[in-house]
């Protein structure tokens, strides 16, 4: 019985100081991950700016797309995602101290360079039925099933979906011109 | 008499209704029809109303092809977005227009007149990637880096656009009225340099608004273009056993294959243009890349391989494109036929290499080095043209020939010619270089005004 007691309390004080530090943690992870917070530094304000008035947040669905749900990997991935957020944060303060200038283009290809498609499909996951639009049911067949060598990424033609200067806010299902992909950037 | 007069009034009439379509689109007897039964945005109903009138022509072409097919409509290419610079601001006034039934505001989006391979992307990114890779899409690039009519200004800007640019591309520019520059449009070279930054047309091959792809499988798409004293592919072609027997049997070819089934010995007899250079056959795949399967650079005044082609290396090696091209071969041809054929070609390279065009090559050095030809302009001293004439004309004459075996071009049109052609050379630059006499430089040379910059959006800023 005493045999137990203290192995009882060291787990009871672990308890109690893992439980705060948890929730710190779990808590500082929640307020740091809202596109608010990202728009805290200048840098990444005009790209929340266009992201507000993409089709990713306004929409019938009332589908808002964060910063994460993109720029991050799944939070079920716990390890994944506090990884890949812990760094880019620090770097991102790092870069901001001790760099400064920051190029926004050249951190817009390096985004598009470190996007997977799985990323996008996350949420689009049925890209092969779309009766009323068959070029992209076309297009998108060449991406799932892409033949050997002709590996394509999605932001390869979406790059001017979301963080996109525009005068107005752009609705889904009010926009008059329908949207259609510009075709392969790098052509 | 009252029951005459009413068939009569009736006749009339009838007559008359059935007269009012022919004279709203005079060149067509009968209109195609167009009931829109599947779902297509409101605009693009517009666009397909209002044209099958305006240009019936577009109208009934387009109605054939696969896109019509495919509920693909002029909106899916032509459509831009507000604010792009190739917004054709003259098509927006028609839709304020009382007098034509779908000139309404409502159905009012912007497009551009020129569609290119980047829009054709949207649909078909690997055909478009693999285009872009080709000498076809880079060929203003190429043209530049090698020609002299364009670096010494050796023609007119008018002769270009006529000549030259039709078949290798403008640079497309707007001009100061936000309308595209007419000293720039029409056109659908294969290496045209749109707004958008993509090079070339997919309607060079595959004429709008058909966009068929049995069209660019036959010989004729390519002989727009691939004919003439400087590089007769076509005629070479139909002197090829392969040319009389499309030629014979064509009628029982069956272009129309879906994309990846079209099959040699069973789609067709013998090979057209396509089917040895882009279509897939036996283990090979399509490619939009024309520049694969070439061993040797033909139509370059020395003959060197394709990565070692100076203006455009193509990043392949040439032992892996012949084994492609010998791939192709066999769905037709046995291993002794292809390998022995090709002996005689490489051979027939090697000889024009040698023989003719180094000697040539450095009896010209050695008369600018002399002083003896004037190294300012080309082409105005008769020398220098005889020099052009011997690699640009009869030497790829006799070295396409001998590649696609018209024997013809080989040597009457060919080797026989450079045989002349260098014997006279020889014999004048001999002359010059024994007598010390220098070449009389044409003082009349007519309409040598092209501008000789280099295209800004290709080569960046020049000095």
């Amino acid at each position: 019985m005493k045999k137990l007691i203290i192995p009882a309390v060291l787990v009871g004080v672990g308890i109690i100081i893992a439980f705060p530090l948890f929730s710190m943690t779990y808590y500082t992870m929640v307020r740091t991950s809202t596109p608010e917070f990202c728009a805290s530094c200048h840098e990444i304000k005009p790209a929340v700016v266009a992201w507000r008035s993409s089709t990713h947040t306004n929409n019938a669905s009332g589908v808002v797309v964060d910063c994460m749900d993109c720029h991050l990997p799944a939070p079920q991935n716990t390890f994944d995602f506090f990884f890949a957020k812990s760094y880019h944060g620090l770097k991102d303060v790092a870069v901001h101290f001790f760099v400064g200038e920051y190029d926004q283009e050249k951190a817009r290809e390096a985004a598009y360079a470190a996007f997977d498609n799985d990323q996008c499909q996350k949420c689009h996951r049925n890209l092969l039925h779309m009766p009323t639009q068959r070029g992209a049911m076309l297009a998108h067949r060449s991406v799932v099933y892409a033949r050997p060598g002709y590996e394509k990424k999605c932001v390869d033609c979406h790059y001017d979906l979301v963080h996109s200067e525009r005068g107005l806010v752009m609705f889904r299902q009010t926009r008059q011109i329908p949207y259609q992909a510009k075709g392969l950037k790098q052509l | 008499m009252r029951r005459t007069l009413m068939f009569l009034t009736i006749g009339l009439l009838v007559v008359g209704l059935m007269a009012v379509p022919a004279l709203a689109q005079p060149n067509f007897a009968k209109v195609k029809e167009y009931r829109i039964e599947r779902s297509v945005p409101p605009e693009a109903q517009a666009c397909i109303e209002c044209h099958r009138s305006t240009t019936p022509g577009v109208f009934a072409d387009w109605a054939k092809s696969r896109h019509a097919n495919a509920n693909i409509t002029c909106l899916d290419c032509h459509l831009v977005q507000p604010g792009d610079q190739d917004i054709a601001q003259d098509h927006e006034k028609y839709y304020n227009r009382s007098d034509m039934p779908w000139g309404e505001a409502k159905y009012k989006m912007p497009i551009a007149s020129i569609v290119t391979p980047k829009d054709c992307s949207r649909c078909h990114p690997d055909e478009a990637t693999q285009y872009s890779k080709s000498k076809h899409a880079n060929t203003i690039e190429i043209m530049w880096k090698l020609d002299p009519w364009l670096n010494k200004g050796m023609n007119s800007d008018i002769e270009r656009k006529t000549g030259c640019f039709n078949c290798h591309g403008t640079v497309i520019t707007i001009d100061d009225s936000g309308k595209i520059d007419p000293n720039t449009w029409p056109n659908a070279g294969v290496g045209r340099l749109n707004l958008d930054g993509s090079k070339g047309s997919c309607t060079s091959c595959h004429t709008r608004h058909r966009f068929s792809v049995g069209e660019a499988r036959k010989p004729e798409a390519c002989d727009q273009c691939h004919l003439g004293p400087d590089h007769p592919q076509i005629e070479i072609y139909e002197e090829s056993k392969h040319g009389t027997i499309y030629h014979a049997y064509q009628d029982e070819y069956n272009f129309d294959a879906a994309g990846g089934t079209w099959t040699a010995g069973v789609d067709y007899r013998a090979p057209t243009c396509a089917a040895c250079h882009m279509s897939g056959s036996g283990k090979e795949p399509t490619s939009h890349d024309v520049t694969q399967r070439l061993s040797w650079e033909t139509q370059a005044p020395l003959t060197v391989r394709p990565q070692d082609f100076k203006p455009f290396p193509s990043g392949t090696d040439w032992k892996v494109e012949r084994q492609k091209m010998k791939n192709i071969c066999s769905s037709c041809h046995g291993d002794s036929w292809i390998n022995d054929f090709y002996d005689g070609f490489d051979k027939a390279v090697i000889e024009y290499n040698d023989v003719y065009f180094k000697p040539a090559k450095a009896k010209l050095d050695e008369l600018y080095e002399k002083g003896l030809l004037d190294k300012t302009k080309f082409f105005d001293e008769r020398l220098e043209v005889e020099y052009y004439e011997l690699w640009h004309h009869e030497g790829r004459r006799a070295r396409m020939g001998a590649m696609m075996m018209a024997p013809d071009y080989a040597w009457w049109h060919g080797f026989y010619e450079c045989k002349l052609r260098f014997a006279n050379y020889m014999e004048e630059a001999n002359h010059l270089i024994e007598t010390g006499q220098k070449a009389y430089i044409a003082r009349d040379f007519p309409n040598a005004t092209g501008d000789t910059t280099r295209p800004e959006k290709i080569f960046g800023k020049t000095q």
